[in-house]
């Protein structure tokens, strides 16, 4: 496996949870992609990057209040809502 | 007869709408009898509202009764990929993340169809959220290969460009990060552009790398593959990579006896199948008949692209999928008491293996520590892609090679490899890395299995490929070829 690839670790940032299988299936499976990702430790590289899609003037636009998708039709698609707004597990605790 | 008009071009039909020899309606009625009666079999389509679709044609009828100006689209079925946007249709990726997803918007392309009067026909099966190369991956069904039910259409867009050879619907979108329109399309004997990256609006198409993903016209023919990049190419404010109206000029076509033609060195010598190079020889041969001038070109970078775009394309997954916690749309797990909880098992649930696959490297890859030696050195190595690129597209007016190493594999014989199933985009996935467009073109057999070669351009070169795609298929009887369904 390559160096660092903690599969415990990864799994904990990508909000992942990963049975015991999982973890040894995708581990044996990704050993032979990163191996492959060694051409490019070994590659002669240009210092810079230039990547394609520089966009190159802003992109921004006036801020002026646009169309957007609304309450009822955001909630609508939503797994939970109530009055208008999602609803989710409780995130702050009651301190008092 | 109706048995015919599934058969017909997407010019074709319209000339016979135009004419008024043929209706809508009729066409559609048509092409759903093929479909009740395959898709089963092939797996192409997820979804297909019949009252909607005849409901499309009977309006496209109506109009043209009216006698309004119509559009060449108008009343022409379009079968979209799962990913792209369709107000009040699933959106599911072909993902149980996403499997109850009904949309609430239209994507740019499907604004611009419905602009166009064309028929917005039914929703087609990919490689769960665009990451595959047999459509496989995905969560809700199989599709097969119309040309040998046992075999693999390719991936992502594999149903899109399974329907078009199983002559389910004339024209499809697909869309391709790292070859997922161009593979499939050479799998299944059709032709499938990627465009310039920035030509066609990404807005409404759900994000797997977006510095990669283009959405792609799929057809069976070069000038319905023509009519439909037409009709979705427009600027859109919304897509802030998407050409403004002044920068989205296509450069003109070059006679085939002016065509400079660059085959990279050594192309065919290692790695593609006997049959394969056979036809990619042959079609190189075709051209110096017609006159091109055939010239090897030089790209030394290429045994870096399937890592750059590995390292690349993962670490953009990683971010973009990030958005999928259960929160706002898509699975939310019953099982879960805080938060985090919430987002954890909503994601696990939701996502199948080679999605997980790919967000685990994507995280490594940009992760502290690690950064550096992948993803920074994956985008200089990508600058190199393109600038070699850029340099051999001065000397020659397109690059052409084989579109996959082999033909068409047997379904399961690759699912539990994925290095082997990265391996299949290896001509496709330098297109994407240097936002070139791209075009496979149906070209011959191995067996009975279709065989594309493949053409990259400069930029906004899309008519130049087109042009000289036309020659070969005017001489080549591949277009009129139909799978054996």
């Amino acid at each position: 496996m390559a160096k660092g690839f903690d599969i415990d670790h990864l799994a904990k940032l990508a909000r992942l949870q990963l049975s015991a299988e999982e973890k040894t299936l995708y581990s044996n499976q990704l050993s032979q992609v990163l191996t492959y990702f060694e051409t490019l430790a070994r590659a002669d590289l240009p210092p810079a990057a230039n990547v394609a899609q520089v966009i190159e003037e802003s992109a921004l636009r006036a801020d002026i209040p646009g169309q957007s998708l609304g309450a009822e039709a955001v909630t609508k698609i939503a797994p939970a809502s109530r009055d208008g707004q999602i609803s989710v597990p409780r995130v702050v605790d009651d301190e008092s | 007869m109706s048995d015919a008009l599934h058969l017909l071009s997407a010019t074709e039909i319209a000339q016979r709408l135009q004419a008024g020899t043929l209706t809508s309606r009729a066409l559609v009625e048509a092409l759903l009898i093929r479909y009740r009666n395959l898709n089963s079999k092939v797996g192409a389509f997820t979804y297909l509202s019949e009252s909607d679709v005849i409901a499309q044609a009977e309006a496209s009828d109506e109009r043209r009764k009216q006698g309004k100006t119509l559009s060449s689209l108008d009343g022409i079925p379009v079968a979209i990929k799962d990913n792209i946007a369709v107000k009040g249709q699933p959106l599911t990726c072909s993902s149980k993340m996403l499997a109850k997803l009904i949309s609430p918007y239209d994507a740019h392309v499907i604004e611009a169809l419905r602009a166009a009067g064309a028929i917005i026909y039914g929703r087609l099966n990919m490689d769960e959220f665009a990451m595959g190369s047999s459509t496989e991956n995905s969560a809700l069904q199989k599709t097969y290969n119309p040309w040998d039910l046992a075999r693999i259409p390719g991936g992502s867009s594999g149903g899109s460009a399974a329907a078009l050879a199983a002559g389910f619907v004339p024209l499809a979108l697909g869309s391709d990060t790292g070859g997922s329109i161009r593979q499939p399309a050479s799998h299944c004997g059709v032709v499938g552009l990627k465009p310039t990256y920035g030509l066609i609006s990404r807005y409404g198409l759900v994000a797997f790398a977006s510095s990669l993903d283009q959405i792609g016209p799929m057809a069976r023919s070069i000038d319905d593959c023509e009519l439909l990049l037409n009709a979705l190419a427009s600027p859109d404010a919304r897509d802030m990579t998407c050409f403004d109206k002044g920068q989205r000029t296509l450069l003109p076509p070059v006679a085939v006896n002016q065509l400079r033609i660059g085959i990279p060195r050594g192309i065919l010598d290692k790695g593609v199948g006997q049959e394969v190079a056979a036809a990619t020889r042959a079609a190189i041969d075709f051209y110096r008949a017609q006159g091109a001038t055939i010239v090897e070109v030089d790209l030394p970078s290429s045994d870096l692209a399937v890592p750059t775009y590995y390292v690349v394309a993962t670490a953009e997954a990683s971010s973009n999928l990030a958005r999928y916690d259960g929160v706002r749309y898509g699975h939310r797990s019953t099982q879960a008491t805080t938060p985090v909880e919430m987002m954890t098992l909503s994601r696990s649930e939701g996502f199948g293996p080679e999605v997980k696959r790919r967000i685990l490297l994507g995280t490594f890859v940009l992760s502290a520590g690690y950064a550096d030696a992948y993803y920074v050195r994956a985008l200089r190595a990508r600058s190199k892609i393109l600038s070699e690129h850029l340099a051999a597209l001065e000397k020659v007016d397109m690059i052409l090679t084989p579109t996959v190493p082999t033909p068409a594999f047997k379904a399961g014989e690759k699912i539990s490899d994925p290095l082997q199933l990265y391996l299949e985009d290896i001509f496709t996935i330098p297109a994407n890395l240097a936002g070139l467009p791209a075009l496979s073109v149906p070209c011959g057999k191995s067996q009975h299995l279709p065989v594309g070669f493949h053409l990259v351009g400069a930029p906004l070169s899309e008519k130049k490929l087109l042009a000289a795609s036309r020659v070969f298929e005017a001489a080549h009887p591949y277009r009129h070829q139909q799978a054996p369904l």
